[in-house]
Parts: structure tokens; sequence; C-alpha cells
């Protein structure tokens, strides 16, 4: 097996599933969007997109911020330079590998 | 959401981020109001200059909206379109803060065009015998601004938008029309389809009620 192939197994797990790689790549592409925004976006359903944004911030790859645009609540998202990095990095292993 | 996923995986995570920011970008159909709008507003002051005579009241006020008026509608519509979006939308669209404009990206499609135009204007000297330079020109506005449609859209409703521009432009090469009144219908006819198709998406948008947040 070649080395660029054996690179695969260091994929990070977190942003390989496919609905959290939209997530990352979306908020990758932009300055920061709300949840709103996200779920239209990537089509998630409303849990389903809590679930997984929780877990991009528990790996520190995301942060979330509540906050207020007049009377209407948002909650931001925008990517971590930690974020960031594991993205570059996947972009890298996929590019070689595939 | 299975079958898409493993789609996903395959594909390099900056064309997954610019396919799900075109279709978010075109979800309220705002862009496609403003440019159809831009389109008839171009299209009625190229009518007006065939119509009226040189000089009389309605084609001095033709040649303002097309110097300044067309100018100003194309040169705010990101600002126009961002304001409604956060003052009225903002429930139903969300919030996003884009990145500032990629001015490579910009040169890339201001090259294409170039080249495409270049392309046109090389194929109608070649082909200046047997076809008439003003049909070359509709057809090949008409074709080119179909496929700028289409890629830069990338929706379903704008490759229909694309073609419909491209056979129009097609219709009106052979027609025998003089330029100026094949421009006007060719433009009005792309802004009606833009305008309309933009208004259903937006009205549509509109009544779906807002969904809860999370």
């Amino acid at each position: 097996m070649s080395a660029k192939i054996q690179r695969l197994g260091e994929i990070d797990r977190v942003i390989h599933e496919p609905a959290r790689l939209m997530i990352v790549a979306l908020l990758a592409a932009v300055e920061e969007a709300d949840f709103q925004y996200v779920r239209q976006a990537t089509g998630l359903t409303q849990g389903n997109l809590s679930a997984h944004l929780s877990k991009l911030e528990e790996a520190g790859y995301i942060a979330i911020e509540k906050t207020f645009r007049g009377k209407y609540p948002l909650t931001i998202c925008r990517l971590s330079e930690r974020g960031r990095a594991i993205l570059d990095n996947y972009r890298k292993v996929i590019r070689a590998a595939l | 959401m299975h079958d898409s996923s493993s789609r996903i995986l395959e594909q390099n995570p900056d064309v997954i981020a610019n396919r799900l920011i075109q279709k978010a970008q075109h979800r309220d159909g705002l862009p496609e109001i403003l440019i159809g709008l831009a389109f008839l507003i171009l299209a009625a002051t190229m009518w007006v200059q065939l119509v009226f005579p040189q000089g009389s009241q309605p084609y001095k006020a033709a040649i303002w909206v097309l110097g300044l008026g067309v100018p100003a509608l194309m040169l705010s519509s990101q600002w126009i379109i961002k304001k409604v979006r956060r003052k009225f939308l903002i429930e139903k669209v969300g919030f996003v803060a884009m990145k500032p404009v990629n001015r490579k990206r910009a040169y890339i499609a201001v090259s294409i065009a170039f080249a495409i135009a270049v392309a046109a204007a090389f194929a109608a000297y070649l082909g200046r015998g047997s076809f008439p330079p003003t049909a070359w020109l509709l057809a090949g506005t008409g074709i080119g601004g179909g496929a700028l449609m289409v890629l830069a859209g990338r929706l379903p409703r704008f490759a229909v938008g694309g073609m419909l521009m491209a056979a129009t432009g097609i219709v009106l090469a052979f027609s025998g029309v003089s330029l100026e009144l094949g421009f006007a219908i060719l433009y009005g006819a792309i802004g009606l389809l833009l305008f309309v198709s933009g208004t259903t998406v937006f009205l549509i948008l509109v009544c779906k009620p807002a969904e809860t947040k999370e």
C-alpha cells in the first residue's frame, strides 16, 4: 500500500462524517453564519444540525456565540483556527490519496 | 441524506462549500429580481431610444437612466440585497457574513468573459460573408449570456433561463431585426424571465411560515 493511501488512516473522524464535513466546508468559506443559514444551506434538520454543531464545538473546530440582531436571537457559528488547520490537512490527505 | 453523504466524501471541501453557498445565495430570489430589473430597465431605455426622436425628453431621460441608473443599480445591488436580507428576511434565510471578494477568482471570470468575446468576434470575422455581423452579435450575446447564466447560477432554473436566452439570441439572429431592436428584445426577455422567476422564489419563501429556532 502506498504511503499516500496509508495517510487516509490519519483522517480526522470528526470532520470525515459527511454532515460535519458540509458544515465545516461551509464555515470555511464564510466569515461567520448563524444556525438558520447553515441549516438552510446544508439541508440538515434542526436536531441533526444541533447535534453536529455540538460535536464540532466540543472538538474545538468551531466557535458558537449566542447574540441578538435587533429582537432576533442569533446563534453565530464560525470556524476556529484549529478547525481550519484540520480542514486543510483533510483536504491535503484526500487530494493526495484520490 | 445517505446517498448524498457518500458523494460528499468524494468531493473537495471547497467544491462542497461553493455549491452550498451558491444554493443559499439564490434561495430568496433577490439577486434574480435585481438583475432582472436592471435588464428590464436597460431594454426599456433601448426601446425608448428607438421609438422617440433624438433630442426629445423621453430620449434624453433614457440616456440618463442608461448612463447613471443602470450602473448605480448594478453597483449597489449587493448592498441592497444584504440590507433587505438582514432587515426583513433574517428569520427565514438566516445571517451570514461573507468573506471579502476573491480577486483572483474575479480576474479569472473577467478573463473568461473576455476570451468568449474575442472568440465570438473572431467567429464573426470568419463568417462575415455568409451571415451579417448584426446576427452574429445577437446570437453570440444570447449564447454567451446564456452560458454565463448557467455557470453563475448552477441551479436548474438558471439552466432553463440560460437555454432560453441562447434560443432567443439565435431566433433574433435569424429574424433579421436591427441590432438595437434585437438587443432591446433580448435584454427585455431575459430581464422578464429573471424578474418573474426571482419574484416567484421570493413569494414562496415569504409565504412559507418561519421555522422555530433550535
